[in-house]
């Protein structure tokens, strides 16, 4: 199976088929039993621990379904860190910019338990994103919240992803969601199932989904 | 880096409370360890500084009879210019003084001292009034005396006294003498001149006078002066002795209280180490997630190691200037409650190396106690946020490089820690032996417990088969707090056992009733006259005891040489008082051999004391030949005896079976506990005085008594030092358990929801915490007692016997406390609504 750079492609499949477990192995998070896995030709099965750490700091931005901030750090510190991990210049400016982006900068002193589930992962987002990753990996972003909620994040998500050009993989059982993508690959028990790279279909629903977002906007 | 430093800070900032223990460890193991040593240097110190003081001489040479013409020539032979700069000669001897006048009462035991210039080489006299010491004061039957004496005679300055048959006129009143230093005095000091000490017979055949030469050397003459003389001197009798090991000498003395203290302060310190090691370990599975999460976002192991370790390492300093605080309070708090029993001349400050020690000790366990956890930030992977699954991998891949080298690391450590503190290369083996054994034991304890709870899950009770599941859960925490416990128990259990030992040794009540008078020099013609004079004091018969004087002039018929005297432990060299019976006393028994009959016996036949078994070979059956003032006797050792010394009125190493020494030269001593009243006291030692002058009366009342008060502070010491580790312990105890609540929190939140009561819940944790303090206490305790055991044989010297209050009393305490702190610290997961708990896992 091959992403080429830029595409946005949806993972759906029962609970247990091994949504998550494809995307661990993508974000190096996991190693494969038996195959490889390639990041721009790149190897990245068995470069070591530390290697797969420092990939991800400067190549891999993930979203997860329950948020995972760090609990002791603020919203602007989580957004941070990953730029000070990677020691990159202007941190602190680029960090209030992405909670601007997010419309968060009334909340940045604010710790992860003093905000509500949506403001949560949008703070994930603009940490997923405070590297300028080329490769967007969410776990169900939206699997906590409320439908509204839901909805604004994966807006958001979407917008931002946009504009960086990023690969964005989404894991997700919503179909409406899924029928946004470029490509949908259906899985159950470990195997891929269908691999729909018709971009047609996703198109309209692209279009069909951004008329909607503008109208919420307008309203 | 930044992002190392930046990262430390803010844990620390949202998870000070958390780590609130960590500090407080490394205070309360810092604080004990600069306290302690501080003591022990300055105790140390201000002992040292007394002992070339107290020679008055770099070096001497002394012997307990007259000097023979030989000796002196050998002693000429070596010691002359230029590497002896002076030299002077004196005489010592224990006697009595009364008042001239014949019709005053009273009478003295005194320290006759006879000098002659250029008397003292190091020091000076101090004189009452100001006055300057000369020689010409002596001179003419004049003599110099301490204050005591006209004290207790009624005289003062310029009156006449008799010293046997010779007066003296007192010229001057020592304020303080050359060497004065403390230790154990019969009675005042008089200087007199030392040809007027042999004119008048004080020196003559029997009396205990010991002489002695004093030399002042070049600068570093003294370990070759002593050497030569030694070698010189090797067949003669006498002994050689330099300042430097006199200082020697007297720190033995000090040696068992400084290693029980050192110890001790080690304890504590490695208790500190172990509340460490619990508080990071709990507090990495508590940050699991966080730094799954920096990992996620691009952070290498090795970066957040550096992190945490960077918190540590600001804790530790923390914590080592709190525990530096804590230290100078407790100083301020000794210098306030037990000046009295500790040199004067201590000092109660804290020296900058004491400073730098504690804070350099604090850091170090901060950073060797906390690695060993921090190396499982390797190992945490980042999918755990993807899915609920805790697997590290299998358990050989714990046993990785790193960590196999922090371990090899922390125990070599450990040892160099162990060696300094406890100042002995072999104490230190055994500690860190001793803690390894344990920490085995413990762990085999652990598994065996699980092993054995698995297999039992067919219990009928719900609450005790939860209980049991809960022991061998995955993730258990059953290794953990019995490690933290057993250790925390062993070394508390040890120290209480030890310091039950020490103070039954220095337990001054059961040494049963201690003589306060000694009668010594009684005549053998005079024993009769004497024992009636005390009878009709004290109202009970006198028991008066034969002794003869003699060396040991060879073993098994082989002339014992230097090399062995030196070797002996003291036990060949130095002359023995003897004595003959037929019977042992009260406070002797057998241990090897076989005691005589009733019957005297021609044969020579000896009885040794356990000490002396093995110097030279000695043993039962071994040929011991005495010299008895010249007169040599061969005798056969047909047994040996173990003395109670705390029971013991008067004891004697070697003992004769009657038969032998009936006619040699000997003289009768009396132990007796005489009047309580000071007037009684003297007019009984003035009855004794009139009749027979030359015997001698020693009133040991006030040593007694103050012996009795010096110990009273060493035990208040021991045992508050004692109670000490027992806080310390405890409080380790009960962080190490409240640290691995949040497991049951989870678990018992899921029981409520499926319909447990609290009762239930209860008595789950009753179970669980009840089972793991048990099995932690009992190994703890075992092992504790081979500790105690191998401590008080080797490094204290002292008889060791079980305590089994403090065994049976430590493992129930420590059950008990492991309920209770569980049951506490757990009480939210009864009374908290269970939503709240699931909502936030």
């Amino acid at each position: 199976m091959t992403i080429p750079t830029g595409q946005f492609i949806a993972v759906v499949g029962p609970s247990g088929s091994g949504k998550s477990t494809l995307l661990g192995l993508v974000a190096g998070l996991d190693s494969p039993t038996s195959g490889e896995i390639r990041i721009d030709g790149r190897e990245i099965t068995g470069i070591g621990e530390d290697a797969l750490a420092e990939l991800r700091g400067v190549k891999i931005g993930i979203v997860f379904q329950s948020f995972h901030l760090i609990p002791s750090l603020t919203a602007f510190e989580n957004v941070l860190v990953p730029m000070e991990i990677a020691g990159a210049r202007g941190a602190a400016e680029k960090a209030r910019r992405l909670l601007e982006d997010v419309d968060l900068t009334a909340r940045a002193h604010h710790y992860p338990s003093q905000l509500s589930g949506g403001e949560q992962q949008r703070v994930a987002i603009a940490r997923a994103f405070s590297n300028n990753p080329a490769i967007l990996l969410a776990d169900e972003p939206t699997g906590n919240l409320d439908s509204r909620n839901g909805r604004h994040v994966f807006d958001l998500m979407i917008e931002m992803n946009r504009r960086r050009g990023a690969t964005l993989v989404l894991v997700t059982h919503d179909h409406e969601l899924a029928a946004l993508a470029d490509r949908r690959i259906s899985l159950r028990d470990g195997r891929v199932v269908s691999d729909s790279g018709d971009a047609g279909e996703a198109e309209t629903a692209r279009d069909e989904f951004e008329a909607e977002g503008l109208e919420a906007a307008r309203k | 880096m930044n992002f190392i430093f930046q990262m430390a800070w803010r844990e620390l900032r949202a998870g000070w409370r958390r780590l609130l223990f960590f500090f407080l460890c490394i205070g309360i193991g810092v604080g004990a360890v600069v306290a302690l040593r501080t003591v022990i240097r300055n105790v140390n110190r201000a002992m040292m500084g007394e002992a070339q003081q107290l020679l008055t001489a770099d070096a001497l040479v002394d012997s307990t009879r007259p000097w023979s013409a030989e000796t002196l020539a050998k002693i000429e032979r070596v010691a002359r210019p230029p590497l002896v700069e002076a030299r002077t000669e004196a005489i010592e001897a224990s006697t009595m003084a009364r008042p001239a006048d014949d019709t005053r009462e009273g009478a003295q035991m005194v320290e006759l001292k006879g000098i002659e210039p250029p008397f003292p080489l190091y020091g000076e006299f101090k004189l009452q009034g100001g006055e300057r010491f000369d020689h010409a004061m002596l001179e003419g039957g004049g003599a110099i005396v301490a204050p005591l004496l006209l004290e207790r005679l009624g005289l003062s300055v310029g009156d006449a006294m008799k010293i046997g048959e010779t007066v003296y006129q007192i010229r001057a009143v020592l304020e303080q003498e050359p060497g004065a230093g403390g230790g154990f005095r019969l009675g005042p000091r008089v200087f007199v001149a030392r040809g007027s000490m042999e004119d008048a017979g004080l020196t003559g055949f029997g009396s205990r006078a010991r002489r002695r030469i004093f030399f002042k050397t070049a600068d570093a003459g003294v370990t070759e002066l002593v050497a030569r003389l030694r070698a010189e001197l090797a067949g003669d009798l006498v002994n050689v002795r330099s300042y430097r090991e006199s200082q020697e000498n007297m720190s033995e003395d000090f040696e068992r209280g400084e290693n029980f203290l050192a110890l001790t302060g080690l304890v504590v310190l490695v208790l500190g180490g172990i509340g460490v090691a619990g508080v990071t370990r709990v507090f990495i599975e508590q940050k699991k997630k966080s730094i799954a999460i920096l990992k996620c976002v691009g952070a290498t192991g090795k970066r957040i190691t550096a992190a945490y370790l960077a918190q540590t390492l600001a804790l530790g300093v923390a914590g080592s200037l709190l525990g530096i605080a804590l230290a100078k309070a407790a100083l301020v708090y000794v210098a306030g409650r037990f000046a009295a029993s500790l040199p004067a001349n201590m000092s109660y400050e804290l020296s900058a190396g004491a400073v730098w020690q504690g804070l350099g000790l604090g850091v170090l366990i901060s950073v060797l106690f906390s690695a060993l956890p921090l190396l499982r930030v390797r190992r945490i992977k980042p999918d755990i946020l993807l899915r609920d699954r805790d697997d590290e991998g299998p358990w050989w891949g714990r046993f990785d490089l790193p960590r196999l080298a922090t371990g090899a690391l922390l125990a070599a450590s450990l040892f160099a820690l162990a060696v300094w503190q406890a100042g002995s290369l072999r104490v230190g083996a055994w500690f860190l032996a001793g803690l390894a054994a344990t920490s085995g034991l413990l762990y085999l304890a652990a598994w065996a417990l699980v092993f054995v709870v698995r297999r039992a899950r067919r219990v009928g009770s719900f609450a005790l088969r939860q209980a049991i599941s809960g022991l061998h859960r995955p993730g258990n925490q059953t290794r953990v707090v019995i490690m933290a416990v057993g250790l925390g128990a062993f070394l508390v259990m040890s120290v209480l056992q030890l310091q039950s030992n020490l103070l039954d040794e220095l337990d001054f009540s059961r040494r049963g009733q201690l003589a306060n008078m000694y009668l010594i020099d009684i005549q053998k013609d005079q024993a009769e006259g004497v024992a009636r004079i005390i009878e009709e004091t004290t109202g009970k018969p006198a028991d008066l005891v034969p002794t003869v004087r003699m060396r040991i002039a060879a073993i098994d018929g082989r002339d014992i040489n230097l090399e062995e005297v030196r070797e002996g432990r003291g036990m060949l060299g130095r002359e023995y008082v003897v004595t003959y019976r037929p019977r042992l006393e009260q406070n002797e028994t057998i241990v090897a051999g076989e005691f005589w009959g009733e019957e005297p016996s021609a044969e020579p036949e000896v009885s040794i004391e356990e000490g002396m078994r093995g110097v030279g070979g000695l043993d039962v059956g071994t040929r011991i030949t005495f010299d008895v003032l010249g007169r040599k006797l061969t005798a056969r050792v047909s047994s040996v005896r173990k003395v109670d010394w705390r029971n013991s009125r008067t004891g004697f190493l070697v003992l004769f079976r009657p038969g032998t020494l009936e006619n040699a030269p000997q003289s009768m001593v009396g132990a007796i506990n005489g009047p309580v009243d000071a007037q009684a006291r003297a007019r009984f030692q003035r009855a004794i005085l009139d009749r027979y002058p030359n015997v001698s009366v020693i009133d040991v009342f006030d040593v007694v008594r103050s012996i009795g008060r010096i110990l009273g502070n060493i035990t208040l010491a021991v045992t508050f030092i004692g109670g000490f580790v027992l806080l310390c312990g405890t409080l380790i105890l009960v962080g190490s358990i409240a640290m691995t609540k949040y497991q049951r929190v989870y678990e018992a939140a899921v029981l409520k929801t499926l319909g447990a009561k609290r009762r239930t819940l209860l008595t789950i944790l009753l179970a669980e915490y009840g089972l793991l303090g048990m099995v932690a206490g009992a190994v703890g305790a075992l092992a504790a007692i081979a500790l105690s055991y191998a401590v008080a044989k080797y490094m204290l010297k002292i008889p060791w016997t079980f305590e089994p209050s403090v065994v049976l009393g430590g493992v129930a305490a420590t059950a008990a406390l492991v309920v209770i702190v569980g049951a506490l610290s757990s009480f939210d997961v009864l009374v908290r609504k269970p939503l709240a708990t699931l909502r936030g896992q």
